[in-house]
């Protein structure tokens, strides 16, 4: 997509008019504006229709693939969780699982059990920070609140595991880096009861208001077709019909054992796009309940070398975080540092779907079709 | 680049004596061509005020000044002069007082709706024994704040118009207190037709918006103003209509007369639905959550008062919250009784001269619990809600508020032949 | 009407989460209790003992002066650099020993995966605001001094709900 900027010769500041068309305003809801995150939405509104969406991505764009040719295997960890810290596990992930493949490391089952438990947390981390950002894009402050406070309980799971509350740099090829505490079981147990009460107190004030439900219902509606065609992933997947989740489809470490579901709606506006995210964290703490009972006891990390290195090979894994589909392919020539690491990202994978979108929707629909997408800025700049 | 060094000069006896000389020729010029002529206008032009029968001479006023015996009259007559009414109580004073309540209620009632502290550490050493009361002083630390930034006017602005929007907006809303009746004989302005001049004052509000929006020369305070314009007069017209049923009800326009005429039953059980249609339609005015459009943080950055920084936009958030206490206060008079409930509060003696009395006392205690929680409602309206599209908005003033409105209206002048409310006085 | 229904309990909601008890930390006064003493590593096993991961503490009766430690943080942060220390140490023939710029790193605990000798772990302690750049250079005379760190609050559940006590 190539933006052409026309600065037509206009005598006060801030208005662009395009030439024929005088009635088109181009608004820049860019990187410094409240509702935006660090990524510029070129949109050019007539009245208050948008007429045509240009995303513009590449405000934090960092070169994450270049960097990661400069350090070993071991020292790209916490140089990879850094795209997307808040749901650090689940880029992190694949990545393990790549290199793991690359090593040929066996890991014991004790440590599948837990990544898969803290993978679960983080994706309920980062899904009550998406609800709390989407309440606030609405104007709901409380719902800002709530999400914030109840992620703290998870926030303390984690960083009793992990030692770091966001930033846990905790999966290594091999398992993971340190045992669970003794007191993470009950802990974790009592947490996640209260945690799931409070869940479903969301649904009185926020997905039962009429005013909630009269800004998404029927606002962005994205088609089965359409959805499948433009390449969505994720929860704005499910949200329009399809069935379609990593952790059914290629199962890695232990999903295959645990017992879930996976959530999908029929209608595809933006009130699916935000209520199955909320379904699934019922389904994430069941997960995460079972695995506490079903994990073995043993060890937890086998022994890795200092600079471990594979032969020359590709490898590719994929992973179900919580936006959608994340992926990496890994060139290794045989040295302890990698050749070329290519990450993809569901964010940018939904750009054209919000481009598809935002078009013929009204001005005031844009935070919420926006936010709906899951779109998280410094992922998809990598 | 020279650097200049601060000398300390020595001192010289002559340059002290000329200093102190000239200083004292500047006081005595001051004083006899400013000072003096005002006191010999006011000795001369300005007759002695007569309280209770006495013409007070200076004389006389420093006697009551030092002997508060003797002074207890005049205590009572400032409290019933017209510049006490106007500038203290129940005037603007007292308004800006009851704001300052609200925005501390504010931001603590949130807080605890949204299970944390709101502000804690600003005044918490005067709290120390109720914990919850921390950040009591937290508003001067915002006040002091805002009045010193920098206020930044955008070029190209109308700077007239710029300037002056904040004021007419406190101005306007002072306006309203001064209609509003808060005790029996205590209202600033007893006009015949209150309730019309209350609705006269609030068309000045959309207006003084739009002007705003339009100084401001740049791109979001034009969409939020010209979404503000359209909030604030779709609005305007279900309020009126929802206070028809009242003014059918009371027989007369005058905001005391309405008072008074609730003697037996308070309007908000005999026209509920009015009542409820006067709490939104007063949401949308003052722009608050959920009708929170034209400042819309995170779609047009802050709405018609993007530009506005330092005490400009102190001014425009003092006039909203004055605002808030005015359209709670003129709820609490039309539709809860105004001040009138049952007689908890004793008179105000001051050394055997009622200075209050005890129904006027009683009425203010009961006036300032009854708008208080009215607007505690209005805070709590803000928790629960998020904010509401302009095509919703619009399609429910327009349609389905006035259908409604005019239910409420067929409703009074039913309970109005049918016997059930007297025929009230004349006018 | 469906919406005066979803109001009201949107009202009841709010209405009750008024008697729900306040989440919040008040930091400074109440400080977070983790568990353990900080995060450390067993070289025999390969494997990492629970703790937090802040500042650093370095044991100078056990450092040899290897760099395994700045070896590791090189592709990381580049925060640790080693030092020549006056004191002599047996088993340190170099003389030399870490020292770790905390305006650099990120607290990954790489470094502390690296040794082999015990002798760099982290603690509880976070609270390392400085006023210039240069004080956030620890030196390993700063680094051996074990941190005073006292937290006793966490999270409790009752029925009022969730609230941060001792």
């Amino acid at each position: 997509m190539s933006i052409k900027h026309e600065d037509t010769n206009t005598s006060v500041p801030g208005f662009h008019m395009e030439g024929e068309d005088r009635g088109i305003l181009t608004l820049s809801v860019g990187p410094q504006h409240p509702g935006s995150g660090h990524f510029r939405l070129i949109v050019k509104v007539d009245g208050d229709i948008i007429v045509e969406a240009l995303p513009d991505p590449g405000y934090v764009h960092r070169g994450e693939e270049k960097m990661c040719e400069y350090r070993n295997y071991i020292q790209n960890i916490p140089h990879l969780e850094r795209p997307m810290i808040a749901d650090s596990c689940g880029i992190l992930y694949p990545y393990v699982l790549a290199v793991e493949e690359l090593i040929n490391i066996q890991v014991p089952e004790r440590a599948k059990y837990i990544r898969v438990i803290m993978a679960e947390i983080n994706r309920c981390i980062f899904e009550l920070y998406w609800l709390a950002i989407y309440g606030i894009f609405l104007g709901h402050s409380t719902m800002f609140m709530w999400p914030m406070a109840d992620r703290e309980l998870l926030i303390d799971l984690a960083e009793m595991a992990s030692g770091a509350r966001v930033t846990h740099a905790y999966f290594v090829p091999g398992g993971v880096r340190n045992d669970l505490p003794d007191n993470f079981v009950e802990k974790a147990v009592r947490h996640l009861k209260y945690f799931r009460s409070r869940l479903k107190e969301y649904k009185d004030i926020f997905y039962d208001n009429p005013l909630f439900q009269s800004r998404t219902i029927g606002v962005g509606v994205l088609r089965r077709e359409d959805a499948i065609n433009l390449g969505a992933t994720g929860p704005v997947l499910r949200a329009s019909g399809v069935e379609h989740d990593i952790r059914k489809v290629e199962p890695y470490d232990v999903y295959d054992e645990l017992d879930f579901k996976v959530i999908t709606m029929k209608e595809g506006d933006s009130y699916a796009r935000a209520y199955v995210p909320w379904l699934e964290m019922f389904e994430s703490v069941e997960i995460i309940l079972q695995a506490l009972e079903k994990m073995p006891n043993g060890p937890v990390r086998t022994k890795l070398g200092p600079n471990p290195k594979g032969g020359v090979a590709e490898v590719f894994k994929r992973v179900e975080a919580a936006r959608g589909e994340l992926a990496y392919y890994i060139v290794s020539d045989g040295n302890p540092k990698p050749y070329r690491v290519k990450l993809s990202v569901p964010s940018f994978r939904e750009l054209p779907v919000m481009a598809h979108l935002l078009k013929g929707a009204k001005l005031a629909d844009m935070p919420s079709i926006y936010w709906s997408m899951n779109y998280w800025p410094v992922e998809a700049d990598r | 680049m020279v650097i200049a060094m601060a000398t300390v000069s020595e001192f010289k006896f002559s340059e002290f004596v000329k200093s102190v000389l000239w200083l004292l020729f500047w006081v005595i010029l001051i004083f006899s061509l400013i000072v003096l002529p005002i006191i010999f206008v006011i000795l001369f032009y300005i007759p002695e005020p007569v309280i209770n029968g006495v013409r007070i001479n200076p004389y006389l006023l420093l006697t009551m000044l030092t002997n508060p015996q003797i002074g207890a009259p005049l205590i009572k007559a400032t409290i019933e002069s017209t510049f006490f009414k106007i500038a203290v109580f129940p005037g603007f004073t007292f308004a800006a007082l009851f704001a300052t309540v609200l925005i501390y209620a504010e931001r603590k009632v949130l807080a605890k709706m949204q299970l944390r502290v709101g502000p804690y550490h600003a005044g918490r050493e005067a709290f120390w024994w109720a914990n919850s009361l921390g950040g009591f002083l937290q508003l001067i630390a915002d006040l002091l704040k805002l009045l010193g930034k920098e206020i930044i006017v955008p070029a190209g602005a109308d700077k007239p118009i710029f300037w002056a929007a904040p004021v007419v907006l406190v101005v306007a809303a002072a306006g309203l207190i001064a209609l509003i009746p808060v005790a029996p004989n205590w209202v600033i302005a007893d006009i015949d037709v209150g309730l019309l001049a209350v609705f006269a004052l609030l068309g000045f509000f959309p207006l003084t918006t739009l002007l705003a929006s339009y100084a401001s020369n740049s791109k979001y305070p034009f969409i939020g103003g010209l979404r503000a314009l359209y909030q604030l007069i779709s609005y305007e017209i279900p309020l009126i209509l929802s206070v028809l049923g009242v003014v059918i009800l009371a027989g007369t326009l005058n905001l005391t007369g309405i008072v008074n005429a609730q003697n037996p039953y308070w309007f908000i059980i005999l026209l509920p639905i009015g009542a409820v249609i006067f709490f939104i339609t007063a949401l949308a005015e003052l722009e608050r959550i959920p009708f929170d459009l034209p400042e819309a943080e995170s779609e047009i950055v802050a709405g018609w008062l993007t530009e506005y920084s330092g005490m400009a936009y102190g001014l425009i958030q003092l006039a909203n919250y004055i605002k808030m206490y005015a359209l709670s206060a003129l709820f609490v008079t039309l539709f809860l009784g105004g001040w009138m409930g049952p007689q908890i509060a004793s008179s105000i003696e001051f050394f055997d001269v009622t200075i209050i009395s005890a129904e006027e006392a009683n009425g203010v205690t009961w006036f300032a619990i009854k708008t208080f929680g009215i607007a505690l409602l209005m805070i709590m309206m803000r928790g629960i809600n998020p904010r509401i599209k302009i095509d919703i908005l619009l399609r429910t003033a327009w349609s389905k508020l006035i259908a409604i409105a005019f239910i409420n209206v067929f409703i009074a002048v039913a309970l109005l032949y049918l016997g059930v409310v007297p025929i009230a006085g004349g006018a | 009407m469906g919406s005066v229904s979803g109001m009201l309990k949107a009202i009841a909601s709010g209405s009750k989460h008024l008697a729900i008890r306040r989440f919040t930390l008040r930091y400074p006064e109440q400080k977070l209790k983790f568990v353990g003493d900080g995060y450390q590593f067993d070289p025999k096993e390969g494997v990492g003992i629970a703790g937090y991961r802040g500042r650093h503490i370095l044991y100078q009766d056990k450092c040899t002066g290897c760099q395994l430690c700045s070896i590791a943080c090189e592709g990381i942060a580049e925060a640790i650099a080693m030092v020549k220390v006056d004191k002599q140490y047996k088993q340190n023939k170099k003389g030399i020993m870490p020292q770790i710029d905390y305006g650099k790193c990120v607290f990954c605990g790489l470094c502390v995966d690296a040794c082999p000798f015990y002798a760099l772990f982290m603690t509880d302690d976070y609270e390392l605001a400085a006023y210039t750049k240069e004080h956030l250079i620890y030196t390993p005379d700063q680094l051996a001094i074990k941190p005073k760190y006292i937290g006793t609050y966490e999270i409790k559940i009752d029925e009022l709900g969730a609230y941060h006590d001792e």
